[in-house]
C-alpha cells in the first residue's frame, strides 16, 4: 500500500516548520515581559524566602466521623450506583462513583443494553458539570433574587387560572425526553390543560427520522440498528458512530465487524462534513447535503437494476428521471449496490434524520434486501403533537402566549435569530424558566429556577432500544435545585409530589411487581428492568404525496456554498459550552479546542479566496463573523458551521467561544439551505488547534511518509504484514539496559486501531480519573495542554477526500525507557512490575525526559494549574490521585491508583488478580473496546493473546526500547468493485 | 587583570579575597550540613510525639489497657479499606447510655447523636496527601497496630510514637520479619512470641507470601 500520510494541510504543504509562528511569538512576549536583571533576582529572592517560610509546620487536620454511619458504607472505600443520563431524546446508563457522598466519576452500565459499559464525551465530563461554580443558585425575578414563596405566591394562583381557561396562552418549551414520567405528566398536561401548546426544542435531533418513515410506514419509526450482524453498511449522512443517541452501543456493535475474520464487514459513508462515521468508513463519498437524497434514490434504482425488487408502495421513488450523478458517485453508488445485494440479509442502510427521500429509499433497500428484522428492529416512535419553535415565535408575535414555561432547554441561544425569541419571549406577561444556569433563556425570561443536575434529581428514561431505566440522584441538590419533573407536578397538583414520589408511582405503574419494594430496589441497584417494547410489523402504509414531496425536494439543487449544520464533537448545541474538560477536549477530526470555525474544503477555500484562520463574514438570512478552518475531506462548494459557539450567558468558561451559526439562519424552511455569502474580513484569529502538537517524528518532516506507517499501521484484510515488534537493529548491542522485572504481574496494553473510531472518549474519561488540568486557550495554542491520551489522527491521500487513521498515543511505558537515562534526580524510574513511574516530588522539572521521549507523552505543568480551582470544582478531584503542582512533569500511570486498589483487595482476600479485574479509566470509558489492559505474565491473558496476534506492532520499532503497548493494524475492507485511486 | 606578560598568568588582586570566603565555607559549611541533617531526621520535622488535645478526653489507657476493647471494636474499618476509620459517635453510646450516661466530658458525643454537630477529632498520624497508605494491606499480612502506634494501651492521650517518614516505612519493607505476627495477633498489646520474633517471622512472611514493595508507585499516585 502506498502512503502518502499527512496530520494537516498546513503541515502536508510545509507550512508548519520548526520556527516560531509570529502569532505564538507575541503570545511568548506577552507572558514573558522583557524584566531586568535585577528585578529578576529581587522576584526571585522574594519567592524563595517565602516558599521557606510556607513549609515550617504541619497543617492541623480534623477528622470528622459520622455520627451514625450508614449501613454498607465504609468511609474512604468508593461506592458505584447506577444511575442514567438523557441526551438528544435516550438515556444512557450510567454507574457514578461516589468517593465518601460525592460523585467524581462516570463510567457506563454494563447492563445496560445502550452502554454495555461504554460511555460518552458528556457523561464523563458530566461530573464537572455538577461542580460548575457558574451554576445557577438562586430563584430570580426579572433578575433579583427572590424567595421560593414569592415564586409560590404568584405560581398558585396563575396556574388555578390557567387550569380554569383550559391552559389557553400557555406554552411549555422542553427538549426530547424518554422519560416515562414526564411522558405520563405531559399526558396529564395535555388531557387537563388542552389549548395549551408543548414546544418541542431539540437543536440536535433524529426525529425526523422517525417522522420520515412516517410517510412509508403510516405512522412514525425509530430505527433500531444491529450494527454486529451487518457485513455491508451503508450510510447516507448520519454519523451513527458519534452524533446519535445510541452511538455509544453503536460503536460496540460496529467494533465487533472490524476485526477480521468472517465477521468483518464493509462499510461505505457519502456525507457532506467529514465525521466520525465517514472517517471509519472503507469508501467515502463527499457529498452535498442536497445531493444525498438523489444518492439514495439512485442507490435504489442500481440495487433494482441487479434484479432486486422494490416493494411496489416505494417503486414510485424511482419513477422518472433521475438527474444523474458525476462519475465517481455514480461509481460509489454502483459498487456499494453490488454490495448490498451480495449481502442480503446482513446489508443496511441508514440515511440520517435530514434526509426524507434517502430514508424512503433506506426503508424500501432494508424491506427488498431482508434486511428489516434481520440487521434493523423497526419501533414505534410517538406520533408528532409537538408544535415547532416557529409556530412558537409566530404565536409570541401575535400575543397569543401569555405564560410561557421553558423546561431546561435555550431556545434564545439555539433558535435560528431570524425567529426573535429572545426579544419575543421579553413581551411574555410570565415566563418562567427552569435552567442549570442563568442562560440566555434565563435572562429574558420573567422567572428563573435552578434546575438540578441529573446526578441530583430522581427521574427515569429509556435507552434507544426501549429500556426502561431510573435515574438515581448521587447527591442532595447543591444549589437546593429542582427538576423538570418536580416543576411540571407544581404546575399540575394541588399538592406537588416529589421527584422520589412521582418516578417510584410510575415504575410502579408500568411494571406492575408482585412485590413493589423489592422489584423498585432491584431497579436501583441494576439501574434498569430488562424490558424492549415489541418491534413493529412494518406494514406498508404509504402517503404517496409525502414520498412525492420528499422526493421533489431531494431533486433540487441548493446554490453553491450550502450550509451544513453539525452538532459540535464537544459542546453541542452548546449546552455544555461551560464544561471546561469539553472544551479542551480536541475535536476528533479537526483537533480544534477551545472554539468553532466554519470548515471549508481545501478547494472552496481556495475558491474563496480565504485562508486557514482568516476572520470571514458569513450572510445568509442573518450576518455573523467566524474564523475559517480548512477541513480536507468535505464536500466542495459547502461551509460546515458546528453549533454551539457564540454563547454570551454561559458562565466564565463558555462565554464568547466560537461564534453562533443559529445568528446565521432563515426562519423557517427545511434543508438544503444554499447561498451562503462569504467575504473576508481581512482580520485573523488564532485557532488553538492540536493536530500539529507533539508530532513524533519531528525529526524530519522528509522521512514522514517513511516513518508514519511505523507510527500508525493499517493492512487491507487478508494482508499479512511483517510481525513488527523487534528491532530493525537486532544485531546491535543494546543502547540501553533492561530494567530488572521481578514483579509477580507485569502490565501491558493492547490499543486496536481496527476498532478505535477516534471519539475522544478515552482523552475525557482520563482528565476525570486522574485530575488532569484544563489550561485554556492561549496554553493550548503553545503546545502546553495536559492531555495524558492524545488521539493522533492521519490523513492520507487525497485532500478532497482523505483516508483517515487514528491512534490513542499515551505513555508507552517502555522497558528501557528513553525518559528515565536522562533524569538527573530518578523522578522516573522503573518498577518491578514494567511500569514506567513518575514521581512528582523527586521532579525538579528540567524537562529532559519530556525531550528524550520518542512519543512525546509527558506533560509539564508550566503554571500551579489548581490554585485557581474554586472550592465546590474541587470536589471533583479523584481522591485516588495526587493533583500535580508547578514546575513537575506528569503522564499517564496506566491508571496505578487502580492497579493497586485491585492488588490491595487480591492480596487480602489471598488471590491472584483475575484477568480484566483491573480496567484504566481509557478502556473502561472506551465504547469500542478497543483498549485492553492486563498481565504479560500471564501468557492466557486477553492482553497476553493481543500482543501475540499478527496485527500487532509497537510504534518505531528500530529504537528497540521495548513498549508495553501494542498496537493492532487498522483493517481496511475495500471492496474490489472500487478502483483505488 | 594581569594576564600574560614576562611572569605569565598571575591571579588578580582581588582573588585574595576568595581565600577569606573559603574560610568562612569551611568553617559554616560542615556545621549547616550537620544541621540541615539533624534538623530533618528530628522530631521537630517528623512530628515525633505531637499530641495534640482532643475534643474528648478519651483515654485508650482505659478503655484498651484496663477494659480490654479490642482496636476493631471501634476502628471497624481496619482490616478492609485503607483508613481505620475514627468510630461514628453512636459507637461510643452503645455503652454511654448506661455507663456514665451523664458525663459532662461526653457532652459533645451526645449532642452530636443527638443530631448536633459531630466530633472533631484531631488527626494525630498525619500522612501527607501525596502519600497512599492502607491499613488493610499490612493488618491483614500480620502487621500489629503497635508496630506504628506503640503501646495504645498505656497512653492516656494518643501520640505520634513513630516517626512516619519514608525512611521508617521503607526499614520494615526491605525487612519485615521482625514486625510481623500471626494475624489473630495483630491487635495485641506488647504481644511477645515465645520464640524468636525474626524466625517467627520468616515463617510468617513465607507461609503468606509477603513481599513488601519498594516502588515508588505502591504509595505515591
Amino acid at each position: 500500500m502506498a502512503h502518502d500520510y499527512w496530520r494537516s494541510l498546513e503541515e502536508r504543504r510545509g507550512l508548519v516548520t520548526p520556527q516560531l509562528d509570529p502569532e505564538l511569538a507575541r503570545y511568548i512576549e506577552d507572558e514573558l515581559p522583557p524584566a531586568t536583571r535585577r528585578s529578576f533576582l529581587k522576584l526571585m529572592g522574594a519567592s524563595l524566602g517565602l516558599a521557606g517560610l510556607t513549609s515550617c509546620r504541619w497543617p492541623r487536620e480534623l477528622i470528622v466521623p459520622f455520627t451514625k454511619r450508614p449501613e454498607g458504607r465504609t468511609p474512604g472505600v468508593p461506592q458505584q450506583f447506577a444511575t442514567l443520563m438523557e441526551h438528544g431524546g435516550a438515556a444512557l446508563g450510567l454507574l457514578v462513583t461516589s468517593f465518601d457522598g460525592r460523585p467524581v466519576k462516570v463510567e457506563g452500565n454494563p447492563l445496560h443494553p445502550s452502554s454495555l459499559g461504554g460511555t460518552h464525551v458528556w457523561a464523563q465530563a458530566s461530573i464537572l458539570e455538577l461542580y460548575d461554580p457558574d451554576r445557577s443558585r438562586q430563584l430570580l425575578h426579572r433578575g433579583a433574587v427572590a424567595r421560593r414563596e414569592e415564586l409560590l405566591a404568584f405560581a398558585e394562583p396563575h396556574f388555578a387560572a390557567l387550569r380554569a381557561r383550559r391552559g389557553a396562552g400557555l406554552a411549555v418549551v422542553a427538549g426530547e425526553s424518554s422519560s416515562p414520567t414526564l411522558v405520563a405528566l405531559r399526558q396529564r398536561f395535555e388531557t387537563e390543560l388542552p389549548e395549551a401548546w408543548w414546544v418541542a426544542d431539540e437543536p440536535v435531533s433524529w426525529r425526523g427520522q422517525e417522522l420520515a418513515s412516517a410517510a412509508a410506514l403510516g405512522a412514525p419509526a425509530r430505527w433500531l440498528l444491529h450494527l454486529d450482524r451487518v457485513r455491508s453498511l451503508v450510510v447516507l449522512d448520519a454519523d451513527i458512530l458519534y452524533a446519535h443517541p445510541n452511538a455509544v452501543r453503536h460503536v460496540r456493535d460496529f467494533a465487533a465487524t472490524r476485526r477480521g475474520g468472517d465477521a468483518q464487514g464493509r462499510l461505505w459513508v457519502a456525507e457532506a462534513a467529514l465525521s466520525i462515521t465517514g472517517a471509519a468508513a472503507d469508501h467515502r463519498l463527499p457529498v452535498r447535503p442536497s445531493r444525498v437524497g438523489l444518492v439514495g434514490l439512485h442507490l435504489a434504482r442500481e440495487v433494482a437494476a441487479q434484479g432486486v425488487a422494490l416493494p411496489a408502495e416505494l417503486a414510485a421513488l424511482l419513477a422518472g428521471e433521475l438527474p444523474p450523478l458525476e462519475p465517481a458517485a455514480q461509481a460509489f453508488v454502483r459498487a456499494a449496490a453490488r454490495d448490498l445485494v451480495a449481502h442480503r440479509g446482513a446489508g443496511l442502510v441508514v440515511a440520517g434524520p435530514g434526509h426524507a427521500a434517502a430514508t424512503h429509499a433506506a426503508l424500501a433497500l432494508n424491506a427488498a434486501l431482508g434486511n428489516l428484522g434481520a440487521t434493523l428492529t423497526l419501533l414505534p416512535a410517538p406520533a408528532a403533537r409537538e408544535r415547532s419553535l416557529g409556530d412558537l415565535a409566530s404565536a409570541l408575535e401575535a400575543g397569543q402566549v401569555e405564560t410561557l414555561l421553558v423546561l431546561g432547554a435555550n431556545p434564545v441561544h439555539t433558535a435560528p435569530a431570524a425567529l426573535r425569541i429572545g426579544e419575543r419571549i421579553g413581551r411574555v406577561a410570565a415566563s418562567i424558566h427552569l435552567g442549570l444556569r442563568v442562560d440566555e433563556t434565563a435572562r429574558a425570561c420573567t422567572w428563573h429556577v435552578p434546575q438540578a443536575h441529573f446526578l441530583e434529581s430522581w427521574g427515569d428514561g429509556r435507552g434507544w432500544d426501549g429500556t426502561y431505566g431510573v435515574q438515581q440522584p448521587l447527591i442532595e441538590p447543591l444549589h437546593g435545585g429542582r427538576s423538570a419533573l418536580e416543576l411540571l407536578s407544581l404546575l399540575l397538583d394541588a399538592a406537588p409530589a416529589s421527584g422520589h414520589d412521582l418516578v417510584r408511582a410510575s415504575f410502579v405503574r408500568l411494571h406492575a411487581p408482585k412485590d413493589p419494594e423489592t422489584a423498585w430496589r432491584l431497579a436501583l441497584r441494576d439501574g434498569l428492568v430488562a424490558s424492549s417494547p415489541a418491534a413493529m410489523t412494518p406494514a406498508w402504509r404509504s402517503d404517496p404525496a409525502s414520498l412525492a414531496a420528499a422526493r421533489e425536494r431531494a431533486l433540487e439543487a441548493a446554490g453553491d456554498l450550502e450550509v451544513v449544520l453539525v452538532p459540535d464533537s464537544r459542546v453541542w448545541d452548546g449546552r455544555f459550552a461551560n464544561n471546561a474538560w469539553l472544551q479542551e477536549l480536541p475535536d476528533p477530526l479537526s483537533k480544534l479546542t477551545w472554539d468553532n470555525a466554519v470548515l471549508l474544503a481545501p478547494a472552496t477555500a481556495a475558491a474563496l479566496g480565504v485562508r486557514h484562520g482568516d476572520v470571514v463574514k458569513l450572510s445568509l438570512a442573518g450576518e455573523v463573523e467566524a474564523p475559517v478552518m480548512v477541513m480536507p475531506g468535505q464536500a466542495p462548494g459547502t461551509a460546515v458551521l458546528p453549533l454551539g459557539g457564540g454563547r454570551t450567558a454561559a458562565g466564565q468558561v463558555g462565554d464568547g467561544v466560537g461564534f453562533n451559526p443559529a445568528a446565521l439562519l432563515p426562519a423557517a424552511g427545511p434543508p438544503p439551505l444554499g447561498g451562503l455569502r462569504v467575504s473576508p474580513t481581512g482580520r485573523r484569529h488564532l485557532l488553538a488547534c492540536t493536530q500539529d502538537h507533539h508530532a513524533i517524528d519531528r525529526v524530519g518532516f522528509r522521512g514522514r511518509e517513511l516513518r508514519t506507517p511505523e507510527i500508525v499501521r493499517e493492512q487491507n484484510v487478508g494482508e499479512v504484514h511483517e510481525s513488527g515488534h523487534e528491532s530493525a537493529h537486532a544485531d546491535d548491542a543494546p543502547i540501553f539496559r533492561s530494567p530488572e522485572l521481578t514483579g509477580r504481574n507485569q502490565w501491558a496494553m493492547a490499543i486496536d486501531l481496527s476498532a478505535c473510531i477516534g471519539c475522544g472518549v478515552c482523552a475525557a474519561a482520563c482528565q476525570a480519573e486522574n485530575n488532569v488540568a484544563v489550561v485554556g486557550k492561549a496554553q493550548v495554542a503553545r503546545s502546553r495542554e495536559m492531555a495524558w491520551i492524545r488521539i493522533d489522527r492521519y490523513f492520507m491521500g487525497d485532500e478532497g477526500n482523505p483516508r483517515v487513521s487514528f491512534a490513542p498515543v499515551a505513555c508507552q511505558h517502555c522497558e528501557k525507557a528513553p525518559c528515565e537515562q536522562v533524569c538527573p534526580v530518578a523522578a522516573t524510574i522503573h518498577n518491578d512490575e514494567g511500569l514506567n513511574q513518575m514521581v512528582y516530588n523527586r521532579c525538579v522539572g528540567t524537562r529532559y525526559c519530556s525531550n528524550n521521549c520518542p512519543f512525546k507523552v509527558r506533560r509539564f505543568n508550566f503554571f500551579n494549574y489548581a490554585k485557581k480551582v474554586s472550592h465546590l470544582r474541587r470536589m471533583a478531584f479523584n481522591p485516588e490521585v495526587t493533583v500535580r503542582s508547578r514546575g513537575v512533569m506528569e503522564k499517564c500511570t496506566y491508571c496505578i491508583q487502580r492497579i493497586e486498589r485491585a492488588k490491595i483487595a487480591a492480596h487480602n482476600e489471598r488471590r491472584p488478580i483475575a484477568d480484566g479485574e483491573i480496567v484504566p479509566a481509557c478502556a473502561q470509558a472506551c465504547p469500542a473496546g478497543a483498549i485492553v489492559f492486563g498481565d504479560l505474565a500471564d501468557p492466557e491473558s486477553r492482553v497476553a493473546r493481543l500482543h501475540r496476534e499478527g496485527r500487532a506492532y509497537v510504534m518505531l520499532p528500530e529504537l528497540d526500547i521495548v513498549q508495553r503497548t501494542r498496537y493492532l493494524a487498522r483493517l481496511r475492507n475495500p471492496s474490489p468493485d472500487v478502483e483505488e485511486a | 587583570m594581569n594576564v600574560g606578560g614576562a611572569g605569565g598568568f598571575q591571579f588578580p588582586r582581588w582573588t585574595n579575597w576568595l581565600r577569606v570566603g573559603l574560610l568562612v565555607a569551611l568553617l559554616t559549611g560542615p556545621p549547616y550540613l550537620v544541621l540541615l541533617v539533624w534538623l530533618g531526621g528530628s522530631p521537630l520535622t517528623t512530628d515525633v510525639g505531637y499530641q495534640p488535645e482532643q475534643p474528648v478526653p478519651y483515654s485508650h489507657a482505659l478503655h484498651v489497657g484496663q477494659l480490654g476493647v479490642d482496636c476493631r471494636y471501634c476502628h471497624t474499618t481496619v482490616e478492609e479499606a485503607g483508613f481505620a476509620a475514627i468510630p461514628p459517635s453512636a459507637t461510643c453510646l452503645n455503652c454511654h447510655q448506661r455507663v456514665r450516661a451523664q458525663s459532662p466530658k461526653l457532652a459533645p458525643v451526645r449532642d452530636a447523636a443527638a443530631g448536633g454537630a459531630a466530633v472533631a477529632w484531631v488527626k494525630v498520624h498525619d500522612l501527607p496527601d501525596y502519600v497512599y497508605f492502607n491499613h488493610s494491606a499490612h493488618v491483614r499480612r500480620g502487621v500489629g497496630c503497635e508496630s506504628c502506634h506503640g503501646r495504645i494501651d498505656r497512653q492516656e492521650v494518643v501520640r505520634q510514637v513513630a516517626p512516619l517518614s519514608m525512611g521508617w516505612c521503607l526499614d520494615c519493607h526491605r525487612d519485615p520479619d521482625p514486625h510481623l505476627r500471626p494475624v489473630d495477633a495483630v491487635t495485641v498489646m506488647g504481644w511477645t512470641p515465645a520464640e524468636d520474633r525474626r524466625v517467627l517471622g520468616r515463617r510468617l512472611r513465607e507461609a503468606a507470601g509477603i513481599a513488601p514493595s519498594e516502588q515508588c508507585w505502591t504509595c505515591h499516585r
